[in-house]
């Protein structure tokens, strides 16, 4: 498993969700129970900035620092847990807890980038039973 | 026992030839050598190595017409496993009879009667002749208006063989004046030759018998007959005790060869004293057919080996091996333990140490999975310029390994792709990267290559960072 040192500011996310203005809408809805979670928008990019994910790619060079994996869904019939699974060469490189708030949340998880971070990756959007909701591929390059 | 046959066949071919002496006496000076050699005598052991090999070339030249006639008039059955026996039916009495005959008769007659050496390079002219010796037949070929009546008539197990035959003439100057050129063609060849040659005069009706350089004069058939006999080692006794005495003769023969090699061999084998370590590689046989071997500890096991140097200079590859059953394996990873019988030794080698001791061999069950196709891009992307889609053709590929392998393998790979100098969209044709290695494409089922078609596009400069 990659470092603990790596900044994952999805934990961020996850313990401070409101007071980060990134919560888009509280829940409205009544009718949770029948809606099913569903993946709006995916995507690699270098930043995200106000949850839009900002020079979205497949190819990031090491000197960028950082990768962010953005993740949109809509809708969210209630709360829940999602995880963003990053590969290196098909070896399990660090998972991230992310939570989802009804009626639609967007979140996002982020990697620092060192030199042996080079390669082929692929993260992984699944749901607490495991069932993946999209693979995203991309390199790290020089 | 192999090299006892060879040594025991070697002596029933060349038995009672020039050359088999020889042979013999090879023998005693490669003996020599090699207690010299052991001793410790560098300069006495490189001498008589000299000297045995410069007398093996000499006796192949000087005997080369006996082991020509020894290797070649026998078949091959006769080569591998006959014995040869000499033939035994020439009618000595009647040939004694009929020689006395002419003698009474005044009728000159030269008759050879080879012994172990080749005459082929001391008679010269003669006629073929191939008939089976008869009263009248000599009488025929020595009638003095035959046109085969000059010269030598030879005889070979019964059978005429050649006629008007040319022998050497000797040079000595102390035989009988009175004796002719028919006494000194005989003399001649027996000075030269082992053969036994009978000379008839015709003038005084004599007969002489010429052997080993000297004329004997004979004066009857009956020492004539005894003469002959025992020049073709034919004693008086009965056949069945001649056959009882050639089967304890070559009985001994067998024993003696037998006993020669185990010689050899505990003279090589004896001392222990060289230790040789060898790196093996260990052979994994008898896998159960439905796993395939994933992966093992180890590729080769070091040998520690003892034997006599002898033995161990000769070690060759093959000789040695270190071999894992399977058939009792398992599909996961398994221990074996090297014991002894694991290895591969030739005889007169022991182990003294091996390492690993036990080596872990993981097996798995062959099965297939289609997988998804992900680009390796390399390299640098210009500044300006984002790569936004990427799309592989196909998408999967069907890769084949072990069940285990394949279960912690999700993604196939290309090789590595440049970005260097990417500025518009198009696609690329890859080679697709198996990781491990021991995964291979399902059969026909799968292309090795892919197309990488990709879209780059430039990015907004306002965007830079």
């Amino acid at each position: 498993m990659r470092s603990p040192a790596i900044i994952i500011l999805a934990f961020c996310l996850f313990f401070l969700p409101v007071s980060t203005g990134m919560a888009e809408e509280q829940a409205t809805g009544s009718a949770e129970g029948t809606q099913k979670l569903e993946l709006k928008q995916a995507a690699m990019s270098e930043r995200v900035e106000n949850l839009t994910p900002i020079h979205p790619g497949l190819v990031f060079p090491v000197s960028a620092g950082q990768v962010c994996c953005f993740s949109s869904f809509e809708p969210v019939p209630q709360h829940t847990v999602i995880y963003h699974r990053w590969f290196h060469r098909d070896e399990l490189s660090t998972q991230t807890r992310l939570r989802l708030y009804p009626p639609k949340w967007s979140t996002y998880s982020v990697i620092q980038l060192r030199e042996t971070d080079k390669g082929p990756w692929r993260v992984e959007i699944i749901d607490q039973n495991g069932r993946i909701f999209d693979t995203l591929r991309f390199s790290i390059t020089e | 026992m192999i090299n006892s046959y060879i040594l025991l066949r070697v002596y029933v071919l060349f038995q009672g030839t020039n050359a088999f002496r020889v042979l013999v006496g090879l023998t005693m000076l490669w003996l020599t050598q090699e207690v010299a050699a052991s001793l410790g005598l560098i300069l006495t052991s490189w001498a008589v190595r000299g000297i045995t090999a410069a007398a093996a070339i000499i006796i192949i030249v000087v005997f080369r017409n006996e082991i020509r006639s020894v290797l070649q008039v026998r078949n091959i059955k006769t080569f591998l496993w006959g014995f040869p026996s000499r033939e035994r039916h020439t009618p000595i009495d009647m040939i004694a009879e009929t020689v006395f005959h002419m003698a009474r008769r005044r009728m000159g007659a030269l008759i050879v009667f080879p012994g172990h050496r080749d005459l082929g390079e001391m008679i010269y002219g003669g006629i073929t002749w191939n008939g089976k010796v008869s009263n009248e037949m000599l009488l025929s070929i020595f009638w003095p208006n035959s046109p085969a009546h000059d010269g030598a008539a030879i005889i070979v197990d019964g059978q005429v063989t050649e006629v008007g035959v040319l022998l050497p003439l000797t040079h000595r100057q102390d035989l009988p004046s009175y004796y002719g050129t028919r006494h000194r063609a005989a003399a001649g060849l027996a000075e030269v030759s082992d053969a036994l040659v009978i000379v008839v005069s015709e003038e005084r009706g004599s007969v002489n018998v010429a052997l080993d350089g000297s004329l004997t004069p004979v004066t009857d058939s009956k020492a004539l007959s005894d003469a002959l006999k025992k020049h073709l080692k034919m004693s008086q006794i009965s056949p069945a005790l001649m056959r009882e005495r050639e089967r304890i003769k070559f009985a001994a023969a067998c024993c003696v060869s037998v006993l020669v090699m185990t010689g050899i061999w505990f003279g090589f084998t004896r001392s222990q004293d060289t230790i040789v370590a060898l790196n093996v590689p260990i052979e994994y046989v008898n896998r159960p057919a439905n796993y395939d071997i994933l992966d093992t500890s180890v590729d080769e096991a070091r040998l520690q080996l003892l034997g006599s140097s002898a033995l161990i200079k000769s070690l060759g590859q093959g000789q040695v091996g270190v071999r894992v059953d399977l058939s009792k394996a398992v599909e996961g990873r398994n221990t074996f333990t090297i014991t002894q019988d694991d290895i591969v030794l030739p005889p007169g080698v022991s182990l003294n140490k091996i390492q690993p001791t036990a080596i872990d061999v993981t097996l798995d069950v062959p099965a297939t999975r289609e997988l998804p196709v992900q680009a390796d891009w390399i390299g640098r992307l210009p500044e300006n310029i984002s790569l936004t889609d990427v799309k592989i053709v196909p998408e999967t590929v069907k890769v084949a390994g072990g069940s285990k392998t394949l279960e912690r393998v999700n993604t196939v790979y290309t090789a590595p792709l440049r970005l260097d100098g990417l500025t518009k969209s198009g696609f690329v044709s890859s080679q697709i990267v198996l990781s491990p290695p021991s995964l291979k494409l399902a059969s026909s089922s799968s292309s090795e290559r892919v197309t990488v078609h990709y879209r780059v596009e430039e990015r907004n400069p306002s965007e830079k960072k």
